[in-house]
Order: C-alpha cells, then sequence, then structure tokens
C-alpha cells in the first residue's frame, strides 16, 4: 500500500462515490477511494441460507446500531424520531437497499418557487436529465416508459411483474381513478452487462445473492477500477487536513491495521452521505476552520432530512404470494405529490405498493402490533396474515428545518476513538398532518382493492434509509455550505457528492439523484479544471 | 433437572413452555414449538440479547419456583392448562417475559423445515432457485399505455 499523493481522494465507495469515480477516471489522473467497509460477496448474503430471517436482522440488519460490525460506526439515536439506516462496505447503502430507483420530479427543485417554503435548488431537472440516463444505463434500470409526471425517458430494461398483490393493489387504484405507473427499480429483468436477471428472491434489502439488484460493488466499481481507480478498503478517515491558507490537502485515516495514516490529494471528495459526511467535517476542526471543516455558514450537520414513512396493510382473503419478488416496490403512485392547502399541509407524498414479508418476520411483524398471539389462538390468526397481506407505504416530503440535526456525541465515539454522529430530529407537524393524510388515501385504495381489514403503522421509526440535507447546496456562502456543483464555498478542493447536499428531499427515494448529481459534478469538474481554484 | 441447571436450559422445561407459546395446530397440519428440539436454539439466543436475556432468565425462574409449588414433578408435570394458569398467575400473559421468548421462538419456528413445508413454502434457501411471480396483467399494462407520456 503506497501513500503518494494522489490528484482525487474520494472517501466513501458507495453510491455517488462510485459514480463519480466512474465518471473522473476518464480523465487519466491519480483517483483513491478509502473506504471503511469491507468487499462483499455474493456467496454471503443471507438468501443462500435457510435461516436468511434471522440473518437479516442480525449481521446483515440495517442499522448499524443492530449489526454493530467492526467497520460499522455507532450512531446517537436516542434523540431521533426515525432510526438511520446504511451498510458500510464498496457499494455501501446499495449492499442493503430496495433498489427503488424514481428520480426527483421537475417541481422538486423550486419548491420555494411554487409553494414558498424551503428553498430552490440551484441546479434543475433539465441540467440532471443527461446524468439520469447514464446513470440508469450503469445501474440497469428497469421500467417503463412514459410515466406523465416525468419528462419522457425510457429505462434500458422492461419492468419488473407486478405479482399477485401488486395486480390486485393497482386496481384499487384504477378503481378510484388515481395515478399509479410501474416503479423503476436498479434491478435488471433480462440479462445485462454480464449480471443474470431477477429471480424474485424476495428480500433485496438484505443483499442480492444473484446480483440482478444492483449496488455498485458490482455496477460502477469494476469499470472504474479497469480504468486505474484504487479503492482501499478498511481504512477509516479521521479527518480532512487542511494547508496553511485553509485549502485541503488530504486526510487522517486508520489503515485496516489500526495504524494512523497520512494520505495526501490535490482534491477532497466526501461520500459519506447525510449523516457521515457532516460527522467528517466537524471532526475535521483546524485552527483556519474552527467550527468544522467548509462550515463558515453554520449548516452543516443541519436541515437533517429523512423521509418520514407510514405503512398501511391490507389483509386480503386470497393468497397473494407476498414473499415473492422484490421487497421494494412493485408501482408507486404520485397522486397526493403536489400541494394542495386544502389537505392542510404543504407538499406531499408518495404511495408506494410493497410486497410481502417472510414467514418469521410476518410472525414478528404481527406480535409487535398485538395481531398474532402467543398461545391459543396463535395458528389461526397467523394463518390470517402469512401470504395474506399487501401493503403500501406513505412516503412524505420532509422539509428541512436546522433543529434537525447531526452533531457529534460528546462521549460516543467508533471502535478507533473517532466521535460519532448524534441526532435530534422530530416529525414536523407538516410531516405528521402528511402521513396522516397519506394513511387515510392509503387505506381507501387498499379497501378498493378488497383488503377485508387495513391496519396502520403510523411512523415507521425504522426506515430512516434517506439521510440527505446536512450540507445542502446553493450559490449564497450564508445559507449553504457547497455551491452550484458541489464545490465547498470555504474550500475551493473541497467536494461533496452525496445526499448531504440535498437541498430539500422530493418524496421519493433518493439514490437516482445522489448519483446524477454525483456524474454531474464529476462533468463541472472537468469542465472547470483549468479554473479549479481561482 | 439437575439442581444447578437453569429453567433457560432446561430442555423438558423449555419444550413444554415452547409448546405453551406455540401449540400444536388444531388440525395437525402446524407441529408444536416444543417437539422441534427448538430449546437449545431458542435458549442461546435468549442468553445473547443482553436486554431482554435478563428478564427472561428470571422470569422462568419464577416460572420454575411457581410450578413446583403447584405440583412436586414442575412445570412438566402440569397439564396445558396448569401451565398456562402458572404462567398468567405471575402477571406474564402480556408482560416482557413472554413477548421476549415469543420474539425468540417465532424467528426459529417459522425457519424450521416442517413448518416451512407446513405453510406450503418450500424448505430451502431463496437462493439458487429463486421463485417464480406473476406476470403483470396485460390489460392494466394497456391502461397505462393509454396514459403514457410520449
Amino acid at each position: 500500500m503506497s501513500n503518494e499523493p494522489v490528484g482525487v481522494l474520494i472517501v466513501g465507495a458507495g453510491a455517488s462515490g462510485a459514480a463519480f469515480a466512474w465518471s473522473m477516471a476518464e480523465t487519466g489522473t491519480s483517483i483513491l477511494c478509502l473506504e471503511q467497509g469491507p468487499w462483499m460477496h455474493q456467496k454471503d448474503y443471507p438468501t443462500n441460507h435457510l435461516d436468511w430471517e434471522s440473518r437479516a436482522m442480525g449481521p446483515f440488519a440495517t442499522s448499524p446500531n443492530v449489526r454493530n460490525l467492526p467497520y460499522d460506526y455507532p450512531v446517537n439515536e436516542e434523540q431521533s424520531d426515525i432510526s438511520p439506516l446504511m451498510y458500510n462496505a464498496v457499494g455501501g447503502s446499495t449492499i442493503l437497499w430496495a433498489a427503488h430507483f424514481p428520480r426527483l420530479q421537475p417541481c422538486d427543485f423550486r419548491v420555494k418557487s411554487d409553494d414558498g417554503v424551503a428553498a430552490d435548488w440551484p441546479v434543475d431537472y433539465a441540467a440532471l436529465e443527461p446524468y439520469f440516463a447514464v446513470n440508469d444505463r450503469m445501474m440497469g434500470i428497469a421500467g417503463l416508459a412514459g410515466d406523465p409526471n416525468y419528462p419522457y425517458h425510457e429505462p434500458p430494461l422492461p419492468p419488473l411483474p407486478l405479482g399477485r398483490g401488486g395486480n390486485l393493489m393497482a386496481e384499487g387504484f384504477e378503481k378510484l381513478g388515481w395515478h399509479w405507473w410501474p416503479s423503476e427499480s436498479a434491478i435488471i429483468t433480462r440479462e445485462y452487462e454480464g449480471r443474470a436477471p431477477c429471480i424474485n428472491l424476495g428480500p433485496c434489502t438484505s443483499g442480492c445473492s444473484q446480483g440482478a439488484r444492483a449496488s455498485t460493488d458490482i455496477t460502477y466499481w469494476p469499470v472504474a477500477r479497469r480504468k486505474g481507480v484504487e479503492v482501499r478498503t478498511g481504512c477509516r478517515v479521521k479527518e480532512v487536513t487542511v494547508r496553511p491558507d485553509g485549502l485541503a490537502d488530504g486526510v487522517l485515516y486508520y489503515a485496516a491495521e489500526g495504524v494512523l495514516q497520512e494520505q495526501k490529494a490535490e482534491i477532497v471528495v466526501l461520500a459519506c452521505n447525510g449523516i457521515g459526511t457532516p460527522r467528517l467535517l466537524l471532526n475535521s476542526k483546524s485552527p483556519q476552520h474552527p467550527y468544522g471543516l467548509a462550515n463558515s455558514s453554520g449548516l452543516v450537520g443541519k436541515n437533517l432530512m429523512f423521509h418520514p414513512c407510514a405503512m398501511v396493510t391490507g389483509v386480503f382473503d386470497e393468497p397473494l404470494q407476498g414473499r415473492r419478488g422484490p421487497i421494494g416496490c412493485s408501482f408507486w403512485s404520485h397522486e397526493f405529490y403536489r400541494t394542495d392547502l386544502e389537505r392542510g399541509f404543504v407538499r406531499g407524498y408518495s404511495l408506494q405498493a410493497r410486497r410481502g414479508l417472510g414467514p418469521a418476520q410476518t410472525a414478528l411483524w404481527g406480535m409487535s402490533r398485538g395481531s398474532i398471539p402467543w398461545g391459543e389462538g396463535h395458528h389461526e390468526a397467523y394463518d390470517r396474515l402469512y401470504d395474506h397481506n399487501a401493503g403500501l407505504i406513505v412516503i412524505g416530503e420532509d422539509l428541512p428545518e436546522e433543529t434537525n440535526t447531526v452533531t457529534l456525541d460528546p462521549e460516543l465515539t467508533d471502535s478507533h476513538g473517532i466521535p460519532a454522529p448524534k441526532l435530534n430530529y422530530r416529525l414536523s407537524a407538516n410531516s405528521r398532518k402528511m402521513l396522516d393524510h397519506g394513511i387515510e388515501r392509503a387505506s381507501e385504495a387498499l379497501k378498493a382493492a378488497g383488503a377485508v381489514e387495513t391496519m396502520a403503522d403510523p411512523l415507521m421509526r425504522g426506515a430512516g434509509w434517506h439521510l440527505l440535507g446536512t450540507a445542502r447546496m446553493g450559490t449564497d456562502p450564508k445559507t449553504s455550505v457547497v455551491n452550484e456543483w458541489g464545490r465547498a464555498h470555504d474550500v475551493k478542493n473541497l467536494f461533496i457528492i452525496d445526499g448531504s447536499i440535498f437541498v430539500t428531499a422530493g418524496a421519493v427515494n433518493p439514490t437516482s439523484t445522489i448519483q446524477a448529481l454525483a456524474l454531474y459534478i464529476a462533468d463541472r469538474i472537468k469542465q472547470n479544471i483549468e479554473v479549479l481554484f481561482e | 433437572m439437575t439442581d444447578t441447571q437453569t429453567p433457560l436450559r432446561d430442555p423438558s422445561f423449555m419444550q413444554a413452555l415452547l409448546d405453551l407459546v406455540i401449540p400444536p395446530g388444531r388440525d395437525g397440519r402446524m407441529p408444536g414449538a416444543g417437539s422441534l428440539r427448538l430449546e437449545a436454539t431458542v435458549a442461546a439466543d435468549i442468553e445473547a440479547d443482553d436486554r431482554l436475556g435478563p428478564v427472561v432468565a428470571r422470569g422462568l425462574e419464577s416460572v420454575r419456583d411457581a410450578a413446583l409449588a403447584r405440583d412436586p414433578g414442575g412445570f412438566v408435570a402440569l397439564s396445558g392448562s396448569e401451565r398456562l394458569a402458572v404462567v398468567n398467575g405471575l402477571g406474564a400473559k402480556d408482560g416482557m417475559l413472554m413477548f421476549a421468548i415469543a420474539r425468540h421462538l417465532y424467528t426459529a419456528y417459522y425457519q424450521h423445515p416442517r413448518v416451512l413445508e407446513a405453510l406450503g413454502e418450500p424448505a430451502r434457501p431463496p437462493f439458487p432457485e429463486g421463485f417464480e411471480v406473476e406476470p403483470t396483467d396485460p390489460r392494466l399494462l394497456e391502461l397505462l399505455q393509454v396514459r403514457a407520456r410520449r
């Protein structure tokens, strides 16, 4: 291992770091990516084993606080209404995700102009559109062209089958005359770029043994490495270091053997997402940057946005083959996506049709809500739910609020003694009203589809998949951390390319947009390379 | 049971308790949890549970002692209704003890091959065979094609 200075140093090998590295590789400059986790292997994923559900709740749990693996860092979530989810490996959280792949809608980039809340983005859908398309090809997106809520685009692969439950629920939306559309998913439906198609294993969120569900370790990284990018695993970055003039000059990191190393670079790029990136910036205090790196605005770590979710489950008389097929989403509805003030809240939400749970998870879910008792009546209650339920997830647009934060915990540290992140997050009144409205509409749709009973989880605590907004973009250094192409206002050779730069959250899963932004920023850097530091 | 054996590591005691949590199905389709030799797995999971493990260990000792007070043969010598009465008498029906046992038992029970087969599920890992999924209803697709943006 050499610590020779490099041209571009990327911290984090997940969704954005991989896309960025692949794009930058064509410049021929030396590129190094440091990743605290390991390379993953498909043979190790839970669906290779009969006890796949236990494994998915243990070493492959989506919460780092549950997994508690050596390469995870703890997150203090005691003061948060939602638990953060993530994975640390080459591929990042794309290792354990549902691969639901909607783009932000054009209206999501102009929330202030349209609705007078939050802020507009300094980029728009049109600027990102070419990068959405490139990213769709690289990740292998399945979907149906023509959703009227989007500018026309053609996913490279045909859509996933809705399955029996999806067909049933879609009929409900048809009866009500509500928008619905087969989801775009990063799951290949036929052989593509050397990868085998989806065989409907089910639990995408614990890793795909087939390799049909995209993760950047099997999409972007093999290509980027062939172009000369180095990925160094087991490397946990402690802080970004700076020169006397305040520019970044590299990082300090703990290598796999636990020794602190120094890595110099001309450009430093952070790709650690909405919790890891502000944590690293706040841990990078120096005389030149006494409040943390790139934090002259005081906004690093503020405006944390999740997508608050509620889940409504319908119980049906007929069996639904529920555990078969990608769990994430068979179709989406954007019927209630935009502001209608008569509903009592601003902005809106998506509805996402989910497939069913496995046998053990069904039992635990039923127990947690008191629907499956122990003892007398257990089997009857279980039979009523297993393979007879399908649901709609209400995924709401979280508006940015400075009181929702990522800070450094004064006591909690990771295994290297680096201060851990602490979350302060409370669901807003607007979001609560939004979810309540969504629960009513989802119940209505499920009943229209034939559900004999519906039950609601009003706030899914364990649904903090999307970590956004904590180092947001903008043109004004007083109200944003990075500029319109991801460059830190305070540090001209520091770039942020992950979900932390989102200005607003939209009401859809963010990975497609995160990666399009990373590709967009890479192109801006390439175009401005001669004047980058002026 | 030996003098030093904890209830959690007493196979007979645990089999009787697990059968109380998930009894055999009335129609004979679903096995009782006590018949599946899950006690060691469940005990290990509970012992590894930092939060609930100590609660269960203490609670099971109370169950054992209450059963012994009823019958010198202990919990296994009691009838089903008597076992239930002992557990309910300790206020455990809605408490953390039975929740914690059920939490770990449900996970083990519903991954057991005999249970999967009884549910009509193949007793194999999802990979590599995978599953078939019903295709999208062509009529629904036709409706969408009419609405599609071109």
